[in-house]
C-alpha cells in the first residue's frame, strides 16, 4: 500500500444538532443525560421530536445513572470506515440502562474481553475523549 | 380474507445474467430480465402497461449519489428503455423493498388499472468497498451509531446472532450444514451466482469473520443484474404459456425498529410475527400448508428468525431444525431451494418470490420439491418494510 499524507484519520465523530446537542453538551462534561418526556416520563433515545410512547414533544434532556447490562455485542473484525482501520478488532455493545426496559444505547465496550462478555453483564458508562472537542459516552464492565 | 386471493398471478419469471462488474450496464441487464420474463410468459412488450419496482442503491456511508442507468433503473427509465411510455397505465416506486411494488403491482391488476405489469429488481455493485463510512462526520441517527463503528450492516445482523447464540447455547457450528446445503442448492440453480462453487461445512467455520459471529459466508453476495416478474389476473395467466403462480395472500410489516439501536432479536421475532399473523389472515392458510419455503438471507440469521415467526417451529428452534438438515431438499420443508441471496445474488427478495413461483409450478429443474404446490417467501427482517407472501400451484 502507498503511505497517505500523515493526517490522521478520526472515527466519524457525531456532529451534534438542535436536536441532539444537549446530550453531547452532557457527555463533554462526563454526564450521561438522556431525553425524558414531561408528560408521560418516558425516557427516549435516540433524540427524537415526539416521544415514541405518547407523542408528547415537551422533552428534556436528565441525567440517568450510566448502569446497565449487556443486551448483545458484536467484535468488528472488518474495518466499518477507514477511522477504525488501526483500531480493530472493536466490540460494539448494545446496552441497556436501568432505567426502563428496552432503553437501548450502542457505545463501544472497552476494558474487556470479548470472550468475557455475557448477556446481562453489570456494565457503567466512561467517557473516551476523542479530540479535543468530542467526548464519547462508552461503557465497561462495572468495577 | 383476501377477496382477489388467488385472482392474481405470476405468469413469467426473468433474470438477467448474475455477475460482478460485467461489460453490460444495468441498464441493459434490466432489460434483458423483462424481455426474459416476457418471453417465459408468452408475451412481448406491446402487452405491458404497467412497471413498478423500489430503485435503491444501498450504500453505508461516503458517496451516495445514484446514475440512471448505471447504479438504478427506475420505471419510467425502464419504459423509455423498452419504448412502452404511450402504452404504460401506472408506475410504481416505493421507498420500501421492490417486494412493496410486487403489493402494488398485484392490486393494479386486481383494481382492473394493468392486464400486465412487471415487477423487477435491478442491483449495482458500486466501485470500491460497498460499506465504507469514510465521512469525517456522522450526521442524524448515524451520530449515535457510526461514532462506535456500528454502520456497517453485517455488524447489525452480529448483535442479533449472537444473542440468539447466547440464549440458546447455539454456535457456529450448528449453522455450517444449512450454509453448506444452501450452497448446494446454488449449485442446482443455472442462475445460482456461486453455482459452480460448491463448499463444504469447514469452509463456513472457516470464513473470513466480518463481525464476529458474522463471517462473509452469511452475507449475501451482491451482484450486477436483474430479475424480473411477469403479474397478471389468474384468468389472463391461464391463456399465456406457463402455468400461473397463484398470489394466495400477502403481508407487509409496519413493526418499528427498536430506538437507541438498529435492531433487537425480540423486535425481530415481534416484527415477523406480526407479518405471519397478516399472512395467514390474508390467505386463510397456515404452516402446516407449506411444502416449500424462501426465507430472507441478506443475512442467514434471519432465516431462523423467519422460521420461528411463521410458527413453523417456537423461538430458539429454528437453529436446529436447520442444523438436523430439515431445511435442505429432500427435507420436512426445503428451504431457499435456488440457493438464496446467499447463493444466488442479492436482489432483495425477487429472487425469493421467483423461486416460490418456480417451485409451485413445477419448473423448477433439478432443485425442484416434488409435487410442491404451496411456498411462502418473505423479505427482509420482519421490522417495517418487511413483506411475506403465499403462492400456489395447481387448478
Amino acid at each position: 500500500m502507498v503511505e497517505e499524507a500523515d493526517t490522521e484519520i478520526l472515527r466519524p465523530l457525531p456532529y451534534p444538532d438542535e436536536l441532539t446537542e444537549g446530550f453531547w453538551a452532557g457527555v463533554r462534561a462526563h454526564r450521561l443525560s438522556i431525553q425524558r418526556c414531561a408528560r408521560c416520563r418516558h425516557w427516549n433515545h435516540v433524540p427524537t421530536i415526539a416521544c415514541y410512547k405518547c407523542a408528547g414533544e415537551d422533552l428534556a434532556y436528565e441525567p440517568v445513572s450510566g448502569r446497565g447490562t449487556v443486551h448483545s455485542w458484536t467484535e468488528l473484525i472488518d474495518s466499518p470506515g477507514p477511522g477504525f482501520r488501526d483500531m480493530l478488532p472493536v466490540i460494539v455493545g448494545i446496552i441497556e440502562l436501568e432505567e426502563q426496559e428496552r432503553l437501548y444505547l450502542t457505545t463501544n465496550l472497552l476494558n474487556v474481553d470479548a470472550g468475557r462478555l455475557k448477556l446481562g453483564m453489570p456494565v457503567e458508562v466512561t467517557y473516551e475523549q476523542v479530540t479535543p472537542e468530542c467526548v464519547l459516552p462508552q461503557f465497561q464492565p462495572v468495577t | 380474507m383476501w377477496e382477489f386471493r388467488d385472482k392474481v398471478s405470476v405468469a413469467g419469471v426473468g433474470y438477467s445474467k448474475l455477475s460482478r462488474r460485467p461489460a453490460e450496464t444495468l441498464a441493459t441487464l434490466t432489460a434483458n430480465a423483462v424481455d426474459a420474463a416476457l418471453a417465459d410468459a408468452g408475451l412481448t412488450r406491446s402487452d405491458l402497461d404497467g412497471i413498478a419496482t423500489s430503485p435503491s442503491m444501498p450504500r453505508y456511508g461516503g458517496l451516495r449519489g445514484a446514475t440512471e442507468g448505471i447504479d438504478v433503473v427506475t420505471p419510467w427509465h425502464l419504459s423509455e428503455l423498452l419504448h412502452v411510455t404511450e402504452q404504460i397505465n401506472w408506475t410504481g416506486s416505493t421507498n420500501g423493498m421492490v417486494t412493496q411494488s410486487f403489493i402494488e403491482g398485484a392490486m393494479a391488476i386486481a383494481a382492473g388499472v394493468c392486464n400486465h405489469v412487471i415487477v423487477y429488481r435491478a442491483l449495482h455493485v458500486p466501485e470500491g468497498r460497498y460499506i465504507n463510512f469514510d465521512s469525517q462526520y456522522a450526521v442524524g441517527p448515524e451520530q449515535f451509531t457510526a461514532p462506535f463503528g456500528f454502520s456497517m450492516p453485517p455488524a447489525w445482523a452480529a448483535v442479533i446472532m449472537r444473542r440468539y447464540f447466547e440464549l440458546y447455547g447455539y454456535s457456529r457450528e450448528d449453522f455450517a450444514r444449512f450454509i453448506a446445503d444452501n450452497r448446494a442448492n446454488t449449485c442446482l440453480n443455472p442462475n445460482g451466482y456461486w453455482r459452480d462453487k460448491p463448499m463444504v461445512r469447514e469452509d463456513y467455520l472457516a470464513a473470513r469473520m466480518i463481525a464476529d459471529p458474522m463471517s462473509i459466508l452469511d452475507c449475501d453476495i451482491p451482484v450486477d443484474g436483474a430479475c424480473a416478474l411477469l403479474l397478471t389476473s389468474t384468468e389472463r395467466a391461464r391463456d399465456l404459456r406457463q402455468p400461473p403462480a397463484f398470489l394466495s395472500g400477502f403481508a407487509a410489516s409496519t413493526y418499528p425498529h427498536p430506538t437507541g439501536t438498529v435492531m433487537t432479536l425480540e423486535t425481530l421475532w415481534e416484527g415477523c410475527e406480526q407479518t405471519a399473523r397478516r399472512l395467514w389472515e390474508t390467505s386463510g392458510l397456515g404452516p402446516q400448508d407449506l411444502d416449500n419455503a424462501h426465507l430472507y438471507d441478506g443475512f442467514s440469521i434471519f432465516v431462523p428468525l423467519w422460521l420461528e415467526g411463521l410458527g413453523i417451529v417456537p423461538r430458539g428452534e429454528g437453529m436446529a431444525f436447520l442444523r438436523d438438515g430439515h431445511g435442505a431438499l429432500g427435507g420436512k420443508l426445503p428451504i431457499n431451494t435456488g440457493g438464496g441471496a446467499l447463493g444466488e445474488g442479492r436482489l432483495h427478495g425477487m429472487s425469493h418470490l421467483a423461486e416460490a413461483v418456480l417451485q409451485v409450478t413445477g419448473r423448477a429443474g433439478a432443485r425442484q420439491v416434488p409435487g410442491a404446490k404451496r411456498a411462502v417467501a418473505t423479505i427482509s427482517n420482519g421490522l417495517v418494510k418487511a413483506t411475506a407472501f403465499i403462492f400456489s400451484g395447481g387448478s
